[in-house]
């Protein structure tokens, strides 16, 4: 799952369900047989009928925000188990939030440094009309952008 | 198999940086993507970062937006020889005819989102002028219900057309952050509900690839090279 803020699992099943029935209707879904096993706000575990994959693939690509936050659902794969499926795809370490508030100003886009993973950064913009257009809360960056290929103070070259 | 997201919309369009998009859509298994903003600037917002990013082409396109038909060929014809790749802002019966008719367009984006689809005389000039036709999964994505009825009954009678005249297809998410992306294989899942085979979408989603090697190419007119 990648999201803009936290995800409950209660909405997220509340979401899956409804576009589940508006995509294939209670017959569909009926047949899918998708259910929700476990959600820890990032990574989930979700079953369904074995010779229905694709479908479910498609009605959960058609998820764009979970109570009320944009996300999107991403399948990392499928297994024949869950216990397969466990140990295969879902990893123990989570996400962090960015304690330290870092500011960024690249002229076009400027704001705050929401969260950091990797090369990927978070941004929430100080003009918000930025991001009205696609309907998200951040904006998305990378180290690349803020050009860091000096060495910063950190020892890291992320330019922040 | 090469995957190409060939219509997305980056800052100040949309809401990521070239780069982001970039690692998003590597992330997801793509070889490639083509930023097509409305307002293509010269050099683009973040085209540094992009080249940095590695292990993924990104192709800064543009993508037409005209009030009527002259601007359409207008705007192509100017276009032409700055960028890799021009798809047009469809929608409108009659810009999506004035796109299919000039044969400087690459593409022609979202012909549905006025409800309009592009209708027979554009497929056959399609044919003529080889303008792709895009199928832009966003709506179904984002919409529910009614409208979404009403969007996929466009659709399928654009995709009738596009089988009947055998044009060529592309398919995106016309994604203006990371969060709208899906990988291939969702959007090829997402496809095949609204009748697109596998081969065909496949072929669909490696096609920019061949039109951006067409398009590198030195054309001095019509059919003839410089080497």
């Amino acid at each position: 799952m990648e999201a803009e803020g936290r995800i409950r699992a209660v909405d997220l099943t509340r979401e899956v369900r409804s576009a589940q029935t508006s995509l294939f209707g209670d017959l569909g879904a009926a047949k899918n047989r998708l259910r929700i096993i476990s959600f820890d706000g990032r990574f989930g575990l979700l079953r369904c009928s074995h010779d229905r994959t694709e479908e479910c693939r498609a009605l959960l690509a058609t998820v764009h925000s979970v109570g009320g936050t944009r996300a999107a659902i991403r399948v990392r794969g499928i297994s024949g188990t869950i216990k397969a499926a466990t140990e295969k795809y879902i990893p123990q370490s989570t996400l962090q939030p960015d304690e330290n508030e870092r500011r960024v100003d690249l002229g076009l886009v400027s704001g705050s440094v929401v969260r950091v993973h990797g090369r990927e950064i978070d941004l929430a913009p100080d003009d918000q009309k930025i991001t009205e257009g696609s309907g998200t809360r951040y904006v998305g960056l990378t180290s690349f952008d803020l050009c860091g290929e000096d060495i910063d103070a950190d020892g890291t070259s992320d330019g922040l | 198999m090469t995957y190409f997201e060939c219509n997305l919309h980056t800052l100040p369009d949309g809401s990521d940086s070239p780069s982001r998009m970039a690692l998003a859509a590597r992330k997801l298994g793509y070889s490639g993507i083509i930023i097509t903003n409305h307002n293509a600037t010269v050099p683009p917002f973040g085209s540094d970062g992009a080249r940095l990013a590695g292990g993924i082409e990104v192709v800064f396109g543009a993508e037409i937006v005209a009030a009527d038909q002259r601007a359409v060929h207008s705007r192509a014809a100017s276009l032409r020889n700055k960028v890799a790749f021009i798809a047009v802002h469809g929608g409108d019966e009659k810009i999506n005819r004035a796109a299919c008719e000039d044969p400087n367009v690459d593409m022609l984006a979202h012909p549905q989102g006025g409800r309009a689809g592009i209708g027979v005389a554009a497929a056959r000039a399609a044919r003529d002028n080889q303008v792709a036709i895009c199928l832009d999964l966003g709506p179904m994505i984002r919409l529910r219900g009614g409208g979404r009825v009403r969007w996929m009954e466009a659709v399928k009678r654009d995709l009738d057309l596009v089988r009947k005249f055998d044009l060529h297809l592309m398919i995106s998410t016309g994604a203006a952050s990371h969060l709208d992306l899906r990988s291939p294989r969702e959007a090829m899942a997402l496809a095949s509900l609204l009748g697109v085979e596998r081969d065909r979408a496949l072929d669909a989603l490696a096609l920019p690839r061949s039109i951006l090697d067409l398009n590198r190419r030195m054309w001095a007119s019509v059919g003839v090279e410089v080497l």
